[in-house]
């Protein structure tokens, strides 16, 4: 790859509202989506995939090149999935055919019941989490704007998410009462999280350096990048106007894991 | 695309079966029939399985194990790739609850062969000789029917084997050095080191971990691509699949893979006649066998026992002192991350390369028993976002800007010791599983000296952090290994099995893995779990026909096997210092 970065094409989609764009953090204005955001221009994990081993390339590549049919949920559950993920993990800045599949990924493991090997005792079967979970949601929306969630503007869809977040929920106490609020978050970021950050463009986002064998990583020290790597290059940005997401609170002073997750006040503090 | 360094995968179709970029065997390996009544049949071919196996075969056992996963061709089945590595890991239904629920799967359950040994990242610190009598010294706990001096030579000898590559002095515990030299440090390493050299504290460089630093005849050495806990496909990190199974099979043994145990059966003399298993359409099947090892780690183990039951043994097998099941431990994993300015990049080098066992023993100035260890840890970017989610709450835009900065962190790993509760256990859920099998259902609660000591823990990992530099330290609790639930012990009416692995109740019916453990230190159990097979090994060749058709018991300690070992893995390496 050549030494010199390439800015990638910038352009205005059609789909996308300016105030649902990031910022750039000292003009204000609308940064316009791109198809790699991040700081990390130029840099492509996929370049690279002579250097991977065949397994490895025909995985990746799968991933990218088949998106797989959703089959589990009816096309209303999907689209009302689809407007969380939008929240869950906002892709604005991405151009549309840049965006990274969430809600697929989420189908095809609901639709094989494929699990992780373990299942709560507060928490249903992971089918039946997401059923439950759609009800709730859009009675939180209905109990705080007489909407159901689909229908909101999204910043009142971002704030209905934020109560779920913050496990404090207006509406839907039966159905919480038998589904941990905290365990469903975290069911429901991590499947998000494994359909976007398995994803080599989300890797490019994020400096990743993705599969390594057999060619190997050289440089380990000082956060250097090996010589088809490429240095960071920072930019300040705010997120978007109407949205709540951009903050972050730590945790460290909840030390067991169930404090931390599950709303579980800490009595030994 | 570049035309690829290396081309296509492809089977020679001759039995040529890959387990590395070089190694490899012949299939088919030899098949025992149903019928025939094996000497040994070992359920679980993980981290104990694989030795016992390659053991008692090279002393010239008739010996299966199965395996209710598959056996893996290297080559064609392991990826680099979070996302993609599931099927290395346990992911059968499991529910998990008690005030301290814990997460299973990728976190700490292997399936396939070589276990939890693919999947590990393959510390492997010996435990202290104060983890032999934690009873004795602080009145919590237990003890272990024997003492460190016993083990060490098994860890000795298995150093050698996986071989594990560390400093040539390492100071805690029992000091002592390593055959392969330390590997180099990552950016996580160095923060480790800067933040411990800050504050005074000595800390271990390079090691000990069961990774190669220099190539070592069919296996090469380390590229530090990272991936360690999703499967080394460079052979570089020893697991049994690699270390062991190749010598059993060259040695007659035979792995029966996607062979789901579900019950033992007991015939009416008292003793086990062999194993009932559903292959992998579902069908069921039995093996004869005149002595079984139950290997089948902390969760698997248990269950299999208590999926067992039959008249005179209503309560599971081997279950009179009503111990199966029971003091199931696991370790404080809280992971501390902190924010540099300058980027780290910590999915470079080995997760494993660093750590301190400063704070390993019981200090009488903490308000609680015992102690932890800081290791390194690199979460690649699905398991680091994730961290983000439960130690910044994050999500949404927040979410997409921490894991922008994803470069710019490192984390360190705690490892604290929690002690054998009673009420932490394994029993039977009434949900089952794809065979039909009753599902494990885990009860699992922090008691105060465990809340005491992760609380401490956390704070002294979040101050080396600090010490390192870092300007922002955050941390996600979390669990890692699994031990006990079937405990080794003297006394029959509180323990599961006596000190060679042996059921108290039934004669021929033995439980080797990570479920023997009656505590756990703050040490990694992998290297234990390995050594504890190779000496229960000696033990059973030692007293050859005798554990088949007699019910003596004789606790004499067996004289170690070296020359069962695989060939050439001992004899090599630093001259050992005192």
């Amino acid at each position: 790859m050549s030494k010199q970065t390439r800015k990638s094409a910038r352009r205005w989609p059609l789909d996308v509202d300016s105030s649902l764009l990031p910022r750039d953090a000292r003009t204000g204005e609308a940064i316009l989506p791109s198809e790699q955001p991040g700081y990390y221009p130029g840099y492509s994990t996929l370049s690279q995939q002579a250097y991977w081993d065949k397994t490895t390339r025909d995985l990746v590549n799968e991933r990218v090149n088949n998106i797989p049919r959703v089959r589990h949920f009816s096309a209303e559950s999907a689209r009302f999935w689809r407007a969380v993920f939008d929240h869950i993990l906002p892709q604005t800045d991405r151009l549309p055919e840049r965006r990274i599949p969430i809600l697929e990924r989420l189908d095809e493991r609901l639709f094989n019941n494929r699990g992780v090997g373990y299942r709560y005792e507060k928490m249903p079967p992971d089918r039946e989490a997401y059923r439950l979970a759609e009800i709730a949601i859009n009675e939180e929306a209905q109990s705080r704007y007489n909407a159901g969630f689909v229908d909101l503007p999204y910043l009142q869809q971002d704030l209905v998410l934020q109560a779920i977040h913050d496990g404090k929920p207006a509406g839907a106490k039966p159905i919480w009462k038998q589904m941990s609020i905290g365990r469903f978050w975290l069911l429901l970021l991590q499947d998000a999280i494994e359909a976007y950050y398995s994803h080599p463009w989300a890797w490019d986002e994020i400096g990743f350096g993705g599969p390594a064998y057999p060619r190997a990583y050289t440089r380990l020290e000082r956060g250097e990048p090996e010589p088809w790597e490429v240095e960071e290059q920072r930019y300040d940005w705010d997120a978007p106007r109407y949205s709540v997401s951009d903050t972050t609170e730590s945790t460290h002073h909840l030390h067991s894991e169930s404090r931390q997750n599950e709303f579980i006040p800490d009595e030994s503090q | 695309m570049k035309k690829p360094l290396l081309g296509p995968f492809k089977s020679r179709g001759d039995g040529h079966h890959a387990l590395g970029p070089m190694q490899h065997i012949y299939l088919p390996m030899r098949r025992f029939r149903d019928t025939d009544e094996v000497d040994y049949l070992i359920v679980g071919c993980g981290s104990a399985g694989g030795v016992l196996l390659q053991r008692l075969s090279r002393a010239g056992f008739r010996v299966v194990a199965l395996e209710a996963g598959p056996f893996w061709n290297t080559e064609r089945d392991w990826v680099s790739d979070e996302s993609g590595s599931h099927k290395l890991y346990w992911e059968d239904l499991r529910i998990t609850g008690g005030t301290d629920p814990l997460a299973f799967g990728a976190n700490n359950s292997g399936k396939g062969v070589g276990g939890g040994s693919v999947h590990w990242a393959a510390f492997t610190p010996r435990f202290h000789p104060s983890d032999f009598e934690v009873y004795t010294r602080d009145g919590l706990g237990a003890d272990w029917p024997f003492r460190y001096e016993t083990l060490r030579p098994y860890y000795e000898q298995l150093e050698l084997e996986m071989p594990v590559a560390g400093p040539a002095h390492f100071p805690w515990g029992h000091p002592h050095g390593y055959p392969y030299g330390p590997h180099p440090m990552g950016g996580v390493g160095n923060a480790l080191i800067k933040g411990c050299s800050a504050l005074g504290i000595p800390v271990s460089i390079g090691g000990p971990v069961a990774i190669l630093s220099g190539s070592r005849a069919d296996r090469p050495h380390c590229i530090y691509r990272g991936y360690c806990i999703q499967g080394c496909k460079v052979g570089a990190k020893a697991s049994t699949l690699i270390t062991h199974v190749p010598d059993a099979i060259a040695h007659g043994a035979e792995v029966r893979d996607y062979s789901m145990a579900h019950r033992i059966e007991l015939a009416k003399d008292g003793r086990v006649s062999g194993v009932h298993y559903f292959d992998r359409d579902g069908a069921s099947w039995f093996q004869r066998a005149k002595a079984v090892i139950v290997a089948g780690y902390a969760i698997e183990t248990p269950r299999l026992l208590l999926n067992s039951a039959c008249p005179g043994h209503e309560n599971g097998l081997a279950n009179s002192s009503n111990t199966v099941g029971r003091y199931l431990m696991a370790q404080a994993g809280n992971v501390v991350l902190g924010r540099f300015d300058e980027p780290v990049r910590m999915y470079k080098a080995p997760p494993a390369h660093a750590l301190t066992e400063e704070f390993y023993e019981t200090d009488p100035r903490n308000d609680f028993a015992r102690g932890f260890a800081i290791q390194t840890v690199g979460p690649l970017p699905i398991a680091f976002a994730k961290q983000m989610v439960s130690a910044k709450r994050a999500w949404g835009w927040g979410l997409r800007r921490e894991m922008m900065d994803y470069n710019h962190w490192a984390s360190f790993g705690l490892l604290g010791e929690i002690l054998p509760w009673s009420d932490n256990r394994v029993t039977l859920s009434e949900e089952r599983d794809q065979f039909g099998i009753r599902s494990p259902y885990i009860s699992f609660s922090l008691h105060d000296n465990d809340h005491k000591l992760i609380k401490a823990a956390k704070n002294k990992t979040m101050e080396v952090m600090h010490a390192a530099g870092a300007t922002e330290v955050v941390q996600e609790a979390r669990y890692a290994h699994l031990v006990g639930a079937a405990r080794m012990g003297n006394d029959p009416r509180t323990s599961v099995v006596d000190k060679f692995g042996r059921t108290h109740d039934i004669a021929n019916l033995f439980v080797c893995d990570g479920s023997i453990l009656p505590t756990q230190g703050s040490a990694n159990p992998g290297l234990t779990i390995q050594a504890l097979a190779a000496r229960t090994a000696d033990y059973l060749i030692a007293q050859g026909d005798t554990i088949f058709n007699s019910s003596k018991r004789d606790q004499t300690e067996p004289p170690m096997r070296r020359e069962l070992a695989p060939p050439d893995t001992w004899g090599h390496g630093v001259p050992r210092l005192k």
